[in-house]
Formats: structure tokens, sequence, C-alpha cells
């Protein structure tokens, strides 16, 4: 069984791979895909990922093929079809592991094990495996043959977003690392840059980090803020709302699409530009209402980095794909269940700032699961480059599901690890949160403030935009938002 | 007074020109200008109503009692009745012709309400008192202007057609004019024929636009939409049309000259079990301006889509583009550098808020949005093509506040600004109304003539056709098997 990798590290090389991050300047690209060029591209598994890296790596003049699982290419399964209907050629992994000079796994992470064990005795002598998470590597404790290669390449975008910057001309923001135990040409780092510029992250900006930096933000991202807070946020505002009085169909409305819009007003502007976007009371409302939370939350957040950090989040969750997903498959039951996602939007027109007007409890919840997760996280060593990434930079990304067709959609297109995360935080916060939603009323989620006067306390109001934009999250956040304007150019 | 109707309404003009089946109506209270390129039949437009050209169908009904024309043929007659008046008089003596007051007061017999006070007034506004006496024959053709335009206002008609008639006037005789005319429109009904939309007077209240002795558009001056397109095709109709030079440093790879640009050989493509093209062959040669046909469903798109690199079936068919076989490490910018393109479907995927100047230097970089710095060459070029597009003045504009036909234009801007080896339309004209249908064939045309690209036009209509394409294409669905 597993064996955590994390966990035989001495304490000294834990804190300096978690550690590392760096914003690579774009003239690091300058070879292109030299590294990759002639050599034979493997994808295994052809879903989002598989198949819109692989478009992009051909169109960039990459050798790209397929291999699947024999069954699924006898019963031309849907990752069949994706790959032969595209042109390229696909064979099972006796066929095309051997010839392969890189192999990308492109799979779920649940599958890793398997994969990764089937395929390597297949490998040519030399050659490289590519993940794009490094959870097989660093909670489960694989072991690669020493004369392989091990690299991650993760665009820090769906799929389809991956391909659809690609033929823009662009790219998605993509992270890049070396597993150095496994590096024994040298070249894993010029191949994962050749990767990135094939699916043209390099364009949208490359973060260096390790597998372990990854891991254990990424873990924490998707739990707290980014999946967890937002469906807990659904659910207790929408039966607040429901509660006091307000149509349901408006409520669901407000919920589904509320997420997007202020977390839009957060990708541009960060924490700062989306508190702006309220009236200066409702600002100063929503300010109190996310320190309240943070005290309230904080214990929760510091748990989940500490489950992650120690492996007991991987450890329980592995259990349960031992029980057949038994906890996941109840729990994503019971979402589906739950009043907010049974309500469908009301056909009721909310314009972009009554999104914020009305929901400023909404702001108040994104804010202080921003600046916790940021918080907890390089409070456990990661660096903020990181943890900007996997907090604030996501959120929006995550709420674009919501928006589509709530929370079933959200935890369809996220990982089942993300799922499993985010359905732990949900039933820890919930209750967590029972107190603080009794003193809660439609003022600030449904209705707004009902105070015409918008007049505030001046040294209270610089109070609050001074803290506002001193946090730690705004810093980072303004210097790497700079850097993706500066690629973007978007004038 | 009554509205004027003209009803399916055809005339001659001497044996060349024919006004075509013009249906208009002008209200009371409006004040229009007929708008147009030369030779399009505007002027004849405005005659009609004073009873010029010879009516073969067609009826007008409605015009008021007493209209006057001021314009270049009503002068000329009148110049021509002078010289015969010089011929008829058989006398040993030069004969001085008319005199102009005595032209200036001919409507004082004819019509009542012939404003004596308001001749005075106007013969002293525009400082012609020491001319009263001289003949009109002897005038400058400026001066004859003036004169026709005070004889007009004063003979005081319910209508008055002033065709071109700031034309040859200096600066302070066309404010003159315009004041005098904006101090009448209570009291008369304006029709004007203008050239250019700088002159028109603030009182217009509609503009009509003719094309081909037929009148194509009327369009009320408060549409603000309507009124900025139809501006935007008569300035691309009336300049001089060229297709701004594209930056030379920035080529691509030269490709052999004998090759040609595409060679698509036994091409298949099919979903599933279902084909979209079998067997198809097709080679176009540098120069060669193809047009493609062919009912929905018969592969247009996906055939393009081959040619571009945009569809993924391109690595499985063999593909000769720009000196490059398909499928052998080649990228598809290598590739895209060499295409101009818009469809439709780009203009779905190009929603972003650049300016409308960054839209047109994308096509540099083939890329939906900028993601590079622009040259002070490219930016030169894109204002070239601004200008062309008569959107000079908003080059900083958001793309996507822009109306669909004027992103369309900027589309096809950006395809073009690079001088693309091959130039790939598809449907440019879909959606588009008739304004800008008409300005985006115009443009095309100007392309096509201009020499080093190869133009692949795909249309389903017959009337969009473009002058200039000599090869065509017709694909057909294939039958489900």
């Amino acid at each position: 069984m597993s064996n955590n990798y994390f966990n035989t590290l001495p304490l000294r090389e834990q804190l300096e791979q978690l550690a590392k991050c760096r914003f690579m300047s774009m003239d690091e690209f300058s070879d292109g895909v030299e590294a990759l060029k002639g050599k034979k591209l493997v994808v295994i598994g052809c879903g989002a990922q598989g198949l819109n890296q692989g478009l992009n790596l051909r169109d960039s003049g990459l050798d790209v093929s397929y291999t699947l699982r024999a069954e699924a290419i006898a019963e031309k399964r849907q990752s069949w079809k994706n790959a032969t209907e595209n042109g390229f050629v696909v064979g099972t992994y006796e066929e095309l592991i051997p010839t392969a000079d890189v192999v990308l796994n492109l799979t779920p992470d649940k599958q890793h094990t398997p994969v990764v064990e089937a395929v390597m005795p297949l490998m040519k002598e030399g050659a490289c495996l590519s993940y794009s998470h490094g959870f097989n590597i660093v909670e489960e404790g694989m072991q690669i043959r020493d004369d392989l290669t091990v690299i991650m390449v993760a665009p820090k975008c769906p799929g389809s977003e991956v391909r659809a910057e690609y033929v823009r001309g662009f790219g998605v923001p993509t992270l890049i690392a070396v597993h150095e135990d496994n590096d024994p040409k040298g070249e894993g780092l010029a191949l994962a840059k050749a990767y990135a510029v094939g699916t043209g992250g390099h364009k949208a900006g490359v973060l260096m980090s390790s597998f372990i930096a990854e891991v254990k933000s990424d873990l924490m991202g998707e739990q707290t803020i980014l999946c967890g807070m937002l469906q807990t946020g659904s659910l207790l505002c929408f039966d607040k709302m429901v509660e006091e009085g307000i149509d349901a169909g408006y409520a669901s409305k407000l919920i589904q699409f509320g997420w997007e819009t202020i977390t839009e007003a957060l990708k541009y502007g960060g924490v700062t530009n989306m508190l702006d976007r309220l009236s200066n009371p409702a600002k100063i409302k929503a300010f109190d209402l996310s320190e309240e939370l943070k005290v309230i939350m904080r214990p929760l957040y510091n748990k989940h980095q500490d489950d992650i950090i120690d492996g007991t989040f991987s450890r329980v969750m592995m259990e349960d794909w031992a029980n057949d997903d038994k906890n996941l498959l109840g729990w994503r039951a019971e979402t589906a269940e739950t009043p907010f996602e049974k309500t469908p939007a009301g056909d009721v027109e909310i314009s972009e700032q009554e999104f914020f007007d009305n929901g400023i409890l909404m702001v108040a919840m994104v804010k202080a699961g921003v600046e916790l997760a940021f918080e907890t996280m390089t409070a456990a060593g990661i660096i903020a480059e990181s943890a900007y990434y996997e907090s604030l930079h996501e959120t929006p990304l995550i709420a674009n599901t919501i928006a589509r067709k709530k929370l079933y959609e959200m935890n369809a297109t996220i990982s089942d690890t993300a799922e499993y995360g985010c359905y732990l935080y949900n039933h820890a916060c919930l209750p967590l949160l029972t107190d603080f939603m009794k003193e809660i009323k439609t003022d600030v989620i449904g209705k707004g403030l009902e105070s015409a006067d918008t007049g505030v306390d001046n040294a209270r109001l610089i109070e609050v935009n001074a803290a506002l934009r001193s946090h730690p999250v705004e810093a980072i956040g303004s210097v790497l938002r700079g850097h993706m304007a500066d690629m973007k150019k978007i004038v | 007074m009554n509205s004027i109707k003209i009803e399916n309404y055809t005339a001659e003009f001497g044996e060349s020109f024919i006004l075509k089946n013009i249906n208009w109506t002008l209200e009371p209270e409006q004040h229009w200008v007929i708008t147009g390129t030369n030779g399009s039949g505007k002027s004849a437009l405005s005659a009609i109503l004073a009873g010029a050209g010879e009516k073969i169908e067609g009826t007008i009904t409605g015009l008021p009692g007493h209209i006057e024309i001021v314009s270049f043929e009503a002068q000329a007659e009148l110049i021509e009745r002078e010289l015969k008046k010089d011929d008829a008089d058989i006398m040993d003596v030069i004969s001085e012709g008319t005199p102009v007051r005595e032209i200036l007061e001919e409507g004082k017999a004819i019509y009542p309400e012939f404003d004596s006070k308001l001749l005075n007034e106007l013969v002293a506004m525009f400082k012609l008192e020491h001319m009263l006496d001289r003949s009109f024959r002897k005038l400058s053709t400026g001066e004859t202007r003036k004169i026709m335009l005070i004889r007009a206002l004063a003979n005081n008609p319910d209508m008055i057609i002033l065709d071109e008639p700031f034309d040859g006037l200096d600066a302070d005789s066309m404010q003159l004019l315009h004041n005098l005319l904006a101090s009448k429109v209570d009291a008369i009904s304006m029709v004007l024929v203008l050239n250019r939309f700088d002159e028109m007077p603030e009182f217009i209240t509609h503009v009509a636009y003719t094309d081909k002795g037929e009148l194509h558009h009327t369009v009320d001056i408060n549409d603000k939409q309507a009124y900025d397109d139809l501006y935007q095709l008569l300035h691309l109709k009336t300049t001089d049309l060229s297709v701004p030079p594209t930056d030379e440093s920035d080529r691509p790879p030269a490709i052999n000259p004998e090759d040609p640009l595409v060679r698509l050989t036994d091409i298949n493509v099919a979903y599933g079990d279902s084909k979209v093209i079998q067997g198809l062959n097709w080679s176009i040669k540098p120069g060669q301006h193809w047009q493609l046909s062919g009912p929905n469903g018969s592969g247009k798109t996906c055939l393009l889509n081959l040619i571009t690199g945009d569809h993924p079936q391109c690595y499985t068919n063999n593909i000769f583009v720009f000196g490059m076989q398909r499928g052998n490490g080649e990228t598809i910018w290598q590739i895209k550098q060499y295409i101009g393109y818009v469809s439709t479907a780009l203009q779905w995927e190009y929603r972003v808020s650049i300016s409308l100047r960054n839209v047109i230097i994308s096509g540099f970089h083939d890329s939906i949005g900028m993601y590079t710095k622009s040259t002070d060459k490219q930016k030169e070029v894109a204002d070239q093509w601004l200008d062309l597009l008569g959107m000079k003045d908003r080059a900083n504009e958001p793309y996507n506040q822009l109306s669909f036909g004027d992103q369309r234009l900027l589309l096809i801007a950006r395809a073009m600004v690079k001088h693309p080896t091959l130039l790939i339309l598809d449907e440019p004209c879909l959606g588009l109304d008739d304004i800008n249908r008409q300005l985006v064939l115009a443009l095309i045309e100007k392309i096509c003539a201009s020499g080093d690209t190869t133009v692949l036009y795909v249309n389903h209509h017959a009337e969009d056709q473009i002058s200039g394409i000599k090869e065509y294409k017709q694909l057909e669905k294939l039958s489900a098997e």
C-alpha cells in the first residue's frame, strides 16, 4: 500500500520543497519546443486535459499519440472517440508505450497508481514520465524507475480553456516541476519547459515549483476556499434567504450567478477591488462580517492544512477509494438533494451591481476564505506565489462552474480528490457557522442595506481600506497580476 | 401640405440613365438629403420631384404646387435659354443678354407668393447689389449659382430642391446659405443633394441613399446606428480606395511560386460513421481567386478549416499548404502566417474588449486579442485601415461595443492587414444588413484587384458576386450512407 513520500523527508527538506515557487521570465523559454522536437509523445487518457493538451502539442509541431486501455479501445469508449475523431493514432499500452520518449500521464488522480504500475515496465530506458498533478508521487509515494525522468506540467485551468486560449494565440498560467529524485540526465527542466511552450503556457506565465508544493497547496486551496467555501456559502445563504421570505427563485439566481460576478471583480483587482464594488457602508459591513468569519473558521482551515501536510487527508480519502467511494458517492447524492440545488434560478433580472449590493455576505465569505486559505498555506511554509495561485487565482474559475449548473457542475468538473475534500470542509463548516447565521438578516444577503444614507465615519473607512490593501495576498496578487498583464498586453 | 408618395416609379433620363422602381414617401416637416456616389442617380431622384425624366411607369402623388429646383442642370438650362435668346435676336448689335435683376424678378409675375423684400435682403446679404444690372450670361459659375439660389428662395416655394448647393461657394457664402436655409425650414420643405456628409445642415431630418439608379436606403437622422453606417458606406464609396501597405519587415518566408498555395489530395473527413467530405481534390494556384459554394452541411467550413489547420483531421489527410506537407513538425502558427481569415465563427470567438486599433494589429499575430507589444509601423498601418473604414476617430474605442457590422468590417481589415498570401472569406456578408453588405463587398473588390493576395470566397448569395473571381467550386452534400 502507499507510502507517503513527503513524510519520508527530513523537515529541512520538507520546508525547502514547500517553499519552491518562482515566476519564470519569458526569455527562459527561448528554446521553444526544441527539447521535444522529433520525440515521440504518448498521452495516457483522453479526457478534457489529455485531449486538449495533445491538440496543442500537435499544433506546436510535436508528435503526439494516445494510449488507452485495451477495453477502452475495444469498446470504442468516449476517450477512444475523442482521440480518433481528432485524427490521432491510438494504441494499447503494449503497442505505444515502448516507443515513447515522453509518456504524459493525464488520467484522473485515482487511476495513477494502477496506470503507472502498468506502463512503467513498458517504458523505454531513459524515457520521461510526466504528470499534471503530483498526488501519486507525493501522497502515494509511487516509486519510479531510476532511469526515468519525472516531471510535472500543470496548466492551471480546465482542459477546454487550455485549448481555447492556445487557439486564440495565448495560453493559460502553468506550473512546472521536476521530481529531483528522478532526473538522471538532468534534462527534466528542459523537457518541462518545452512541454509548457507546446501547450502555449509560456505566453501566460509559468511557475517553477516542486511536486510537494504543488500537491500541498493544491489540496488546501480546492478543499477550502475554492470548492468548500463556495458550497457551504451557497447552502447557508440560500436557506437564510428563503427563511427570511425572499423568493426562492431570486435567492437561487443571486447565489448561482453571484459567485461568478463577484469573483470576476476579484480576478481583476483582488480582494480590494471586490470590496470596492460595494458602497462604503456595505464595504464596512462586509469587512466586519469577514473578520468575524475568519475568527470562527480559522481552526477549520488549520485542521485542513494540518491533515494535508501530515498525510491524514490523503490516507482517509484513499481508504474511501478502497471502499468503492462509499462516502464520496453518498455525499454527492446528499448535495443533489439540498434546497439550493433543487431550486432553479428564477426568471428575474439581476444587474451586475445588484449581485454585490444584495450579496454582501457572499463577498464577506469569499474574502474570509481567500485570506484564510492564503494565510494558512503561507504559515505552513508554502510560498506566497503558490498560495496565491491556489486560492485567489482559481476562485473565479470554480465560481464559473457554479454559474453553469450549480454545485453539481462544480463537483463534476473538479477532481474526485477536490470533491472529497470539499464535502469534508462543508460538513465541518456548516455547524461551525450555525450561530453566526442566526444573526444574519436580509440586509446582508438578499435585499441589501436598507438605509439610503451612505455616510460613513472617515476614520473607520480609512482603517478598513488600509486593512484590505495591506493584506499579503494583495501584495503578491498585484505583482503576479502585473506579470500576467505584461504578458497579456491586452490594452 | 400633404405627404408626397412616389410609388413603383421608373423614369428614363436621356438614353443612358434609368431611375428604377422608386418607392419613397416624403412627409411634411421632413427635410431630406439625397446622397450617393457619382452617377448613382441622386440628382435624377431629386429632379423627378420637379417633373424631370420620362416616366415609364409608377405614380407620384401629393406634390406641392410650387417647387423650385437649383441644380447644375437647371443652371445649364437657364444659360442655354439665354444663349438662345441671343441667337433669336438677330440684330447687328452685341446683345448684353438679360440683366441679373430681370432674372431675379422673373417670378414676380408668376407667383403671387413672390417675396420682393426677401429678394432685396438676400442680394444685400450676398453682396451682389453691384451685379444687378450686369448680364446674367457674363457671371461666373459661382455667381450664377448664388443668383439661382436667391431667385429660388425669393419665389417663395412650398418646396425647394438644391442639388449640390454648396458646390463652388466660398466658406463665407456657404455659411450664409446654411443660415439662410435654416431660417426657412418652417416655411419650405427642403430636399438637398449632397456628395459629402460634412456639409449636411442641422435641420435635415432624413437621408436617402441611391446606388446604380435605385433608391437603396432611407434613414432617419435620429437612428444613430443607421446613420453612422450610411456615413461609412458613403465614405467608402467616395474615397479613392486603395488597400493600405503592410509592414514589409514582417513577412513570412517566401514560397516557391511554382507550387500551388494549397493542394488537397483525396481528402476524407468523417465524424464517427458520417462522412462529410469524400475523395476531394483541389488546388489553389497563386493569383487564382476562387468562389466556393454549396448547401449547408456540404463541408465548406470543414474544408476551409483543413486549410487553416483548425480542423484536427488535417493531420490524417494529404494536405500541402504554403510549401509545407502537413504533419511534418510544422506548427499551426507557421501556416496561419500566410492566411487572413474572416468568418462568422471567428466573430463569435473574437470577444475581447481591446481597442479597434489593436483588433486590426492582432491580424499581424493571427491572435484573438493582443498578447505582444505592437510596433510603431503596425500602428501606422492599422490607422490607415481605420481611416479607410471611416473609423479613424474611434481607434481607441473598445471593439466589443461596436455594432455587428462594424465588427465584421474590422475583422476584414484584420484579415487583410498583413497582405496575406491567401485571404479566406467565409460568408463575409452573413448577418450583415444591406448597407454593411455593400460596404464589405466594395472592400473585397478592392482587395481582389490589388494583386498580391489570392482570395477564397465562400458564399451562398448570387447577388454578392465579386468581380475578379473566375474560379468556382461547388460542394455537394454527401448522401447519408
